[in-house]
């Protein structure tokens, strides 16, 4: 469990609310404010900034229920700036990376590095990184470091819950007597390690299983048979064993891709639905090319509100299998457009989604001449992506979707910040 | 000679990179709009696109955009022998401003270029 200090240590840094922090850079009259920001259409609360969660505003409450308390309390509310924040995500990662042979970028706010140093050194490196990073892009990060990714997880807990370590911002685990290792590990809840959820957390608790210690001095091959594999990497992680690599790659492929939005007005009329479904679809094709990824099962799904009792409510669904795998945009929108034909015209649809599965890495499937979709060998998808870089969201799109007009359901997000960093127009002011 | 291509191939020519010229450091970098008159002597003028660095160290002389009252405001850094600060302003026309020591003053980031559009397509 004590390794030679030379051994490749693993830091985690995550950024301190990540997106109100985000909302600081640009406006510094947020600093010390309670910040919320909200959901796609303003719907909830979505991430807090310290000071709000210190109100004790619970995530998740709806806008409209925090507003009329909002002003009194001083609390600030943003729609979610996802250009914003993407950008900065991006910096603050290259910043990270710069401090580090290997870097795994984990979500848009944490990455994992590997780095090599004593305690004292690398406790050092985590302040370094600190300053760097809040420096270069003006968000704050915090670093916890151990021997493996689930210990410096612990460590990072470590750095949230506890006061003196938070102002320092860096928790090394390894800093820690054996004995004061496992009072750390006891008061850690077994629900707030990686991939512990809901009802792996209650079949752990049926056995007596609460807390980080609870679960490290499990036999790991008896957790093997009991739950899986993952649970008893876990077990080892947690007893300083290495056993989930650094991944340079982007995270292994997902199973499912979803695109869903609610709208900021109900569609009611079988032309909208479609353009919605082709919108949503080229999005999904972008995604899934970025990803290196195609799809052969699609289901498409809309559905009215669960609140609006003037009406019946209506949930149609479809599921397509499409020809061949693909993430060519004209199949995947081929495939959902039939959910617009199965609406009930002058009915208050409040939300749609597509969802595609039965992925699988690019170019596996052999396709026989003439059967592939028929965008395929055109390079359409590669063509829209770059157009939509170029001249912006929106600017192109495939038959139904293709408006410059935005469509009139789109995104409500009335307290929207200056996109500052990915539109000219919306530069922020710096006054002379 | 199959298999072994020229070794001057590997000497292509780059065409000139404005974005590399202006922001070396892109993670770094920030661009804002400038508002406001008094920085008129320093050649930032109504209108321009500032580029911003925030890792270069804020030095004695430095064109900065400080936090003051929660606003990103440009002034120039002075920092006297004495170790008065003082962010001034490059026309007469408007004043200076003292700050009461260094510990007080935040630094949001160091302007390196303006841009100033002189003619526009119309």
């Amino acid at each position: 469990m004590s390794p030679a200090p030379r051994e490749a240590m693993i830091a985690l840094v995550d950024c301190q609310s990540f997106y109100a922090s985000c909302e600081r850079v640009f406006d510094p009259s947020l600093e010390n404010r309670p910040i919320v920001v909200l959901s796609n259409n303003d719907g909830c609360v979505v991430a807090m900034s310290q000071e709000a969660k210190t109100l004790g505003i619970p995530m998740g409450i709806p806008w409209f229920k925090l507003e009329p308390i909002a002003a009194a309390q001083g609390i600030v509310a943003r729609s979610s700036n996802y250009e914003l924040y993407g950008s900065i995500s991006a910096r603050v990662m290259e910043v990270i990376g710069r401090h580090a042979a290997w870097q795994e970028v984990y979500s848009i706010d944490e990455s994992f590095i590997s780095l090599r140093g004593t305690v004292e050194e690398l406790i050092q490196a985590g302040r370094r990184i600190r300053q760097d990073v809040a420096r270069c892009t003006g968000v704050p990060v915090r670093v916890g470091i151990a021997p493996t990714k689930t210990l410096a997880k612990v460590a990072l807990i470590g750095v949230k819950r506890s006061r003196p370590l938070s102002q320092v911002g860096v928790c090394h685990f390894g800093a820690y007597s054996p004995t004061q290792r496992d009072t750390i590990l006891a008061s850690i809840p077994v629900m707030d390690l990686w991939g512990v959820a809901g009802r792996l957390g209650r079949r752990l608790a049926n056995l007596n299983i609460h807390t980080a210690a609870d679960l490290a001095a499990q036999d790991p091959g008896q957790m093997r048979r009991r739950f899986s594999v993952v649970v008893e990497r876990t077990v080892r992680e947690l007893r300083g064993t290495p056993c989930i690599p650094l991944k340079e790659e982007p995270r292994q492929y997902k199973d499912q891709l979803i695109y869903s939005r609610s709208f900021s007005e109900p569609v009611t009329t079988t032309p909208a639905m479609r353009q919605v479904l082709s919108i949503y679809a080229q999005q999904l094709a972008s995604r899934l090319r970025n990803a290196g990824q195609e799809a052969r099962v699609l289901t498409a799904w809309a559905s009215t509100s669960p609140f609006a009792t003037d009406q019946e409510p209506h949930s149609p669904q479809i599921s397509a299998v499409l020809p061949v795998p693909t993430a060519e945009p004209v199949t995947i929108a081929r495939g959902s457009l039939g959910l617009a034909e199965l609406i009930r015209p002058g009915t208050r649809y409040v939300r749609a989604g597509v969802v595609l599965t039965d992925l699988r890495p690019a170019g596996q499937a052999e396709t026989l001449p003439g059967l592939g979709p028929p965008g395929e060998g055109r390079n359409l998808g590669p063509t829209l992506d770059a157009v939509t870089a170029r001249f912006g969201v929106g600017s192109i799109g495939l038959g139904y979707g293709g408006l410059g007009e935005p469509p009139s359901w789109q995104m409500r997000r009335a307290m929207l910040s200056p996109r500052a960093t990915t539109h000219w127009e919306e530069l922020v002011t710096a006054h002379l | 000679m199959a298999g072994f291509p020229s070794p001057s191939q590997d000497y292509t020519t780059a065409e000139i990179d404005l974005t590399e010229h202006l922001m070396p450091n892109r993670a770094s970098t920030y661009l804002v709009r400038a508002r406001g008159h008094s920085m008129t002597g320093a050649g930032i003028w109504d209108g321009d696109e500032l580029v911003v660095d925030r890792s270069i160290r804020p030095q004695h002389g430095h064109v900065v955009i400080a936090v003051l009252d929660g606003e990103l405001t440009v002034k120039r850094l002075s920092i006297g022998t004495d170790g008065r600060v003082v962010l001034s302003s490059e026309n007469p026309a408007y004043p200076d401003i003292a700050v009461p020591s260094l510990s007080d003053l935040r630094v949001w980031g160091v302007v390196t270029v303006a841009l100033h559009h002189v003619s526009r397509a119309s």
